[in-house]
This record gives C-alpha cells, structure tokens and sequence, in this order.
C-alpha cells in the first residue's frame, strides 16, 4: 500500500552552504533532505521511501561544534510503499524456478510466491518455464499475478523489504 | 510497532500508526510521481538519472496498474468511495483492484463485512455500481 507519512528527519548542511541570502539556505536544505531520502531508500516502519511532496517546517538549526556543521530539523510528507500481511496486491513475474517463481509489486523486488503456496499449479520444465493449472492457466515470466502477503521481512543490511505471498483464497491467481 | 505476529491487513490489523496514515490509490501517486516528473524533464536533460531506482519503479508500477488515468475521475473515485465508511486501507485496496461483484469486493477486502459494521450486501453492489459508471464516462 502506498502511504502518505509526515516525518522529522535531522538534516545536515556543511558551513559553505550557510548563505543568508534569498532561499539559498532553504534550497540547501531541501536538496540535502531530497538526497538524504533518496539514498535512504526505505526503513522498517515506513516501507520504501518514493517521494518527498512537501516540506512542512524547517526548524532552527544547531551548530555542531566539531565539524561546524548545521543540523536542521525539517518536518515533511513523503510518499512510502509498505506491503502488510494479509493485504491483496498485483504483481509481475520476473524469475520462475522449479520451487516457485519471483514477483515484482512496486519499488520490491523480491517477492516468493511458493510451490507450496499455489498447489493446482504444476512446474512445467523447459526454456522458457512455466507453472500451470488443470484450466490450462498459465504464471510465466511477465504475466501479472493478484496474490495476498503472508509474511514480510525487513533486511537492514540490503535495506529491502522480502515478502512470501500465496494463491490461496478467492479471486488470486493469474490476471489476463 | 504493537506485535508484529498479529499484524493482518484482512481483519484491518495494521497498526495504530497506519490506520490513521493517509492511504493512497495507485492511481493518486500516479499522478504526483508523473507530475514530480514531468518537473524533473523541464530542468534536467536526463530526469531518470535523477530519481532513484525506488521512484522509477514505483512509477513504472503504478501506471500500469492505475485504472483511473484522469484526474477527474481519480478525484471521483475517492470522493465516492469516501460515502461508504470505509477505513483509508480498504478504500485504497478497492480503488486499486477494482472487484467487479459483491462477492470478489469481500474476498479482497474481508474486513467489510465484519461485526458491526454496516456493509450489507445492497451497500457493496451500490458502490460497485457507481465505480463502475466512473470507469465507463471516462
């Protein structure tokens, strides 16, 4: 689910940056928080981070005695994607393997969906393959999948989200 | 966050925090992310080097799966799901799969039809009814 989430992040901006003149704080301090968000790229309670919309307030800034630096506080609305269990979403195929195959939802990438986890289908081996039912329903590499999440794990090392999702209940399955 | 085991978006568990979060349709981000864009080709020769991999995703992701591309009828989508006493969460899942029956709008969303609250079936079909009349006069 994309969210819209207010956070107040500590913003760092170096002595040169430090112009009084006009917006130049300002824009420094914005463009730090921008490159900040960015290279962040997501955390554990707020999912991925896609977008700041806007800054709310910028605090009074704090002179760091060892470097000179200042520590601004700002207070914006970003955009985040968090995937919850239980929650239905569409994803691609972009892996099948003889377990079960890799979907894509969004900024994550690595979403299982089990052998396990979608049994009337069967592996079918070959190039290109495939998995597919008794209907003659098809999962194959770029073909869209309605799935529920089963569980999520948050990995602070890569700083990516992992889900496990499945077929079971009404309406999942392939789209066409 | 409260106890991550009982974490379960179908009964509407997903903590205190999210449930008063501002839920977003994929359509709506559509609209900011390809606006931010639109920006970004204004000022720079090459705007996909200047977002990160996270917001190309996300883009690619929700223009493919907006069903609603106007802003009109986004607004409208919102605006009308907004009668129904929906929870920001299953207002958002509804916009974005689209059921078409009384039957698959509970099976995406079963926290609708839970104890106390006043979605009879009558309630569901009506507002499938007027989704889908957004859909046809866009």
């Amino acid at each position: 689910m994309f969210l819209k989430v207010e956070q107040q992040w500590n913003v760092i901006v170096s002595p040169e940056k430090l112009v009084a003149k006009g917006l130049m704080l300002q824009k420094a301090i914005v463009v730090r928080l921008l490159d900040d968000f960015a290279s962040k790229k997501a955390n554990k309670d707020f999912g991925y981070f896609i977008n700041v919309t806007t800054v709310e307030n910028i605090g009074d800034g704090k002179v760091r005695h060892s470097t000179g630096d200042v520590l601004f506080p700002v207070s914006f609305s970003g955009i985040t994607f968090k995937m919850f269990r239980g929650e239905i979403l569409r994803g691609v195929v972009h892996k099948v393997l003889k377990h079960g195959v890799f979907l894509k939802c969004g900024p994550v990438q690595n979403i299982y969906l089990s052998h396990l986890k979608m049994p009337d289908y069967k592996y079918v081996p070959g190039e290109n393959a495939f998995f597919m039912n008794d209907k003659q329903s098809r999962i194959e590499k770029d073909v869209v999948v309605r799935f529920i999440v089963i569980g999520t794990k948050w990995m602070e090392a890569e700083r990516e989200f992992q889900a496990l999702v499945s077929l079971e209940g009404d309406y999942l399955g392939p789209i066409s | 966050m409260s106890g991550e085991e009982e974490e379960n978006a179908s009964e509407l568990k997903i903590g205190e925090e999210f449930l008063k979060a501002k839920c977003l349709m994929n359509c709506e981000v559509a609209l900011i992310l390809e606006h931010k864009y639109e920006q970004l080709q204004q000022t720079s020769e090459d705007p996909m080097n200047q977002v990160s991999q996270v917001f190309e995703k996300s883009l690619q992701y929700v223009k493919r799966f907006s069903r609603y591309k106007n802003p009109d009828a986004v607004r409208q989508v919102r605006e009308i799901l907004s009668r129904y006493q929906l929870a920001e969460f299953e207002l958002c899942v509804l916009g974005n799969l689209c059921p078409e029956t009384v039957e698959e709008a509970i099976a995406m969303v079963p926290s609708i039809k839970t104890k106390g609250r006043a979605h009879d079936d009558d309630a569901i079909e009506r507002m499938l009814n007027d989704l889908s009349l957004i859909k046809k006069f866009e």
